[in-house]
């Protein structure tokens, strides 16, 4: 059993792209929990999304073994958390599993929204935070300022904290000295009734899901029967053990203090929600963690096979992702245009994402995904409230009493140079401006309330563009606000296509509808004859377009009789448009859709 | 006695045209061996073709008029020992108008030849150059006149239309200015950019290739001109005086039967479909063996020919006819494609005629599209 007083759990802040991933490769490289060699091959061998965007999608937890210059060897859990506001929640759950965080900032980019907004909630979480100054081995470091920054912005004194190069190792070797020192040790009994947090936790097609846990008091080992305090699910643990860089390993027991994985033959993970107290049946803990809530999607979008034969596919490839993501939800849903698919809901746009492209890569479906949505409320005469995730079932305007969107808080950090355009953004998207605050001479921290349909659509990559990549967005969900909203419908050929129906602000309805009209123009080949695009908002046609009808398609020259050339164009012809979509008899091709989706509102 | 077809292809070029896509070559200095091999892979079809008479011959490219005449008067000698002919067949050669000359005008009519169908396209030599062309207007004029006073009584002249930076205006001056010619037969097709060409990869020309509009209404128009001017359309791309259609290829049209010689040449007879590989050397070496040669083949079951003779025979102005559909598939041609066809009539892409149903002008232009969606190849 570990001596309680020489472990450490902590996590590492950082915003994308300040060196948190390479930070944790040198840890572990110190604490000889992996070689070099294996470093390459095992350790970044993330998902490809996560590689690709430079984010961390999962949370990962992994044990360390560190011999401190004071002659002890200490238990290291470095707790690995998402860095996307999407996941704001798991990364609360993840500090909560801790006792420290390192705060990583980048020498020669100061704090960032994302940053400041983990950062407040391992505040919350009573972390003891230790600052830490990485890529001081580039010219362009500014290690005093970065210093400064923190104190001034964070408020937490940085005059002595470590500087460090991740990269080249500089000066890593101390920071674990300092983790060993600043870090507190775990509280907790273990002898007191078992309670543990799960902070993660994914399916494996052999041990069922595994739970990663933080354990507060007690000590759990296989065949303890354990329950979940929140979902009330009960089972008995097969296996407990510990999470080394190179995958699990099993051990007697886990106890107070320590982090490591329960087993229980549990088939989904929807009955081990993140947040979640773990404790014993026959003897439960009176103090469950506080604060648990499920996740709850924020974006909702129809997610449709390209080939209605995928569906049973799509079906099975999505329960298989909800057995990693509980906060993945789905329900069948029908579509005129599309067919059969899944009405899915996500914790924002990333996630949303990142759940396309794992059906793509993972299950190698050709999907349709239609207009990203929030939740509206929709105050009706008749007295009800109703809720609409899907424009489709959006209520006659005439029975509205009133329509309510949902807002968020959003906090962006930008260079001073470009507040301007950033403002100006914002204000296009409706934000209403709160505060600006001057973090240094460099740069400024704006806050506005946004709805949170003007942000799912395209806003960060517009932030990104109008300040050369240099803003960072945070956000948290505030409330609802009455808004004027319309209905956006869309007709080819005089027949409505639900899928591409909107709810949108009524302002921007002829805006939205003409672009929308003008992608699809651009998008569906001619065809036979003229077809008419027309957006409407309240059967009143706001924009309309035309397709015009073929002229020519014809092989000129059957030369030398060679007829097998020409069988085998038209089969593949043929074979094209079995892929179309028919929308009445208008025939369209499925990525029409998904370009229509990703216009550019730059344009 | 049953009637063929008899193509002939002679892979040679001076130079490519960059939107072409047949198979040809440069090197004009194997022709001595081409055609010895060539000799070769006829005769040894002496036995094949006993019960079969010839009523066409094709001898196309390539440019067949850029090699010796001697090597095309020999192969016409080789033929005739091998297959009979009908009375008065038709035996046509292509040319490239800056190839020909007096001395082989006189040997391609002496061995029997009787049509000669002649690369024009275009009486811009701006557009000529553009699709690197190796002929000017003033040379097809002589080449033209040359050939009409040596004897060709039925001449066709090829045209086409959708080139780059080609205008409806110098189209029509093409259009006028062959007409005012007066040859018995004029093809008139539209430029394909085809894969792999080095037109392909020009951007530059590529841009200036007319837009859809434009070639809809290039085609349209110049349809007319022809019309006004004497010529009947018979098919998508050919126009001809009364009479002078071409017979040989009326016979792929109408599904009916021909044999090629050559690497790349194809035919259809008894049933079976079958190309030679697009290889020179290849022939050269092993001219006689069919296995070798041959890159694909399929035996047609008889639905499938019903396709076929479909998909072809939409192709010509006077369509596809019920009977003969009865006669030579034992199938119902309103059963088959009745319905099918119902919404192309509506759309005015295709017309009932007394005798079956044919496409209209507007409907030979989308007859890819047409054709994609009505047949069923499988």
């Amino acid at each position: 059993m570990a001596d309680r007083n020489l472990i450490r759990n902590f996590s590492i802040i950082a915003h994308i792209d300040h060196g948190k991933s390479t930070l944790a490769d040198r840890i572990l490289e110190l604490t000889d929990s992996v070689s070099k060699r294996e470093m390459e091959e095992q350790i970044l061998d993330n998902m490809d999304i996560e590689r690709e965007r430079g984010i961390t999608v999962k949370a990962r937890a992994v044990k360390m073994s560190y011999k401190s210059d004071d002659g002890n060897t200490y238990e290291f859990n470095l707790i690995d958390t998402p860095g996307h506001v999407d996941f704001n929640y798991e990364v609360s759950r993840s500090l909560a599993a801790c006792e420290g965080a390192l705060l990583v900032v980048d020498a020669t980019q100061g704090i960032e929204a994302q940053t400041l907004a983990n950062t407040y909630l391992a505040i919350e979480n009573n972390l003891e935070i230790l600052p830490v100054v990485n890529k001081i081995d580039l010219v362009s470091a500014d290690i005093e300022g970065t210093r400064k920054e923190i104190e001034d912005i964070i408020g937490i004194p940085a005059s002595d904290c470590p500087c460090v190069s991740a990269k080249t190792g500089l000066n890593v070797k101390d920071l674990l000295e300092r983790i060993v020192t600043d870090v507190p040790a775990p509280s907790g009994d273990e002898n007191a009734p078992l309670k543990c947090l799960i902070f993660d936790s994914y399916y494996d097609s052999y041990k069922g899901v595994v739970v990663y846990v933080r354990v507060q008091d007690g000590k759990v080992r296989a065949g303890t029967r354990i329950k979940m305090m929140n979902t009330g699910a009960v089972f008995d643990v097969v296996e407990v053990g510990y999470m080394s860089a190179f995958g699990l390993v099993p051990s007697d027991e886990i106890s107070a203090g320590e982090v490591g994985y329960i087993t229980a033959s549990i088939k989904t993970v929807s009955d081990t929600r993140v947040g979640d107290t773990v404790t014993e049946e026959s003897r439960p803990t009176d103090t469950p963690f506080p604060g648990f809530k499920k996740a709850q999607p924020m974006v909702f979008a129809g997610i449709y096979p390209e080939d209605g034969a995928d569906y049973e596919a799509l079906k099975d490839a999505l329960l298989k992702l909800q057995l990693n993501d509980a906060s993945l939800t789905f329900e069948p849903e029908t579509s005129i245009a599309l067919g059969f698919g899944f009405r899915c809901g996500f914790l924002g746009l990333l996630h949303m994402e990142i759940m396309e492209e794992r059906l793509e890569r993972e299950f190698d479906l050709d999907i349709i995904t239609t207009a990203p949505s929030v939740i509206y409320k929709v105050l009706m005469k008749n007295g009800e409230t109703r809720l609409i995730d899907n424009p489709a079932v959006y209520p006659d305007p005439d029975e509205i009493d009133e329509a309510q969107e949902p807002v968020v808080d959003a906090n962006i950090i930008v260079p001073t140079e470009y507040v301007g355009g950033i403002m100006d953004l914002c204000q296009k998207r409706r934000g209403i401006y709160i505060n600006m605050k001057y973090i240094d001479t460099k740069r400024a921290e704006l806050r506005y309330t946004l709805p949170l349909n003007e942000i799912i659509y395209d806003f960060f990559d517009s932030l990104k563009s109008r300040s050369k990549g240099y803003a960072s967005l945070d956000y948290e969900l505030k409330g609802y606000m009455t808004s004027n909203l319309v209905k956006l419908d869309i007709l080819i050929n005089g027949e409505k296509v639900d899928a591409l129906s909107f709810i949108v602000f009524a302002d921007n309805a002829y805006t939205r509808g003409r672009k929308i009209a003008v992608a699809l123009k651009d998008n569906i080949p001619r065809q036979l004859f003229e077809i008419p695009i027309q957006a409407s908002v309240g059967g009143r046609v706001i924009a309309r377009e035309t397709v015009k009808a073929m002229r020519k398609d014809v092989l000129a020259k059957c030369y030398g009789g060679d007829i097998t050339r020409k069988k085998k164009l038209l089969e593949k012809q043929k074979e094209g448009k079995k892929k179309m979509r028919k929308l009445g008899s208008v025939e369209v091709p499925p990525e029409t859709f998904t370009a229509v989706l990703k216009m550019d509102e730059e344009d | 006695m049953k009637k063929l077809g008899v193509y002939i292809h002679v892979p040679f070029c001076v130079h490519k045209c960059s939107y072409c896509d047949f198979y040809s070559v440069t090197q004009l200095f194997e022709a001595g061996e081409y055609f010895r091999a060539l000799k070769e892979q006829i005769m040894s079809f002496k036995s094949y073709l006993k019960d079969w008479t010839a009523d066409s011959v094709y001898i196309g490219g390539g440019t067949p008029s850029c090699v010796d005449p001697k090597y095309i008067v020999e192969t016409m000698e080789t033929l005739k020992s091998v297959i009979r002919f009908v009375d008065n067949p038709e035996i046509t050669i292509e040319s490239n108008p800056g190839t020909l000359d007096t001395f082989k005008i006189k040997s391609y009519l002496n061995c029997g030849i009787n049509r000669l169908s002649m690369g024009l396209q275009s009486a811009d030599d701006d557009e000529l150059k553009m699709i690197s062309r190796i002929h000017d207007k003033s040379g097809f004029e002589s080449s033209y006149m040359l050939a009409r006073m040596l004897g060709f009584r039925n001449i066709n002249v090829d045209i086409m239309y959708a080139l780059p930076g080609q205008k409806e205006e110098t189209l029509m001056n093409t259009i006028d200015y062959v007409t005012s010619l007066d040859p018995e037969h004029i093809s008139f097709y539209g430029l394909r950019v085809e894969e792999g060409t080095p037109l392909a990869s020009q951007e530059e020309l590529l841009a200036k290739i007319p837009d859809e509009d434009v070639q809809y209404n290039m085609y349209i128009h110049a349809a007319k001109r022809l019309e006004k001017a004497g010529y009947t359309q018979y098919e998508i791309s050919n126009f001809s005086k009364k009479r002078m259609m071409c017979r040989h290829n009326c016979r792929y049209w109408k599904s009916g039967d021909y044999i090629g010689f050559g690497p790349g040449a194809a035919s259809f007879i008894n049933g079976e479909l079958y190309s030679y590989t697009k290889d020179l050397y290849g022939f050269i070496s092993k001219p006689t063996d069919y296995f070798s040669n041959v890159e694909k083949s399929e035996k047609l079951t008889l639905d499938q020919q019903a396709t076929q003779y479909i998909m072809l025979g939409l192709r010509l102005a006077r369509g596809v006819e019920a009977k003969e559909y009865k006669l030579r598939f034992g199938r119902d041609l309103e059963e088959d494609y009745g319905e099918k066809i119902q919404k192309y009539i509506d759309l005015k892409y295709a017309k009932r005629t007394d005798k079956g149903f044919r496409l209209t002008r507007a409907g030979l232009l989308v007859s890819n599209t047409i054709l994609s969606d009505i047949l069923d190849f499988s």
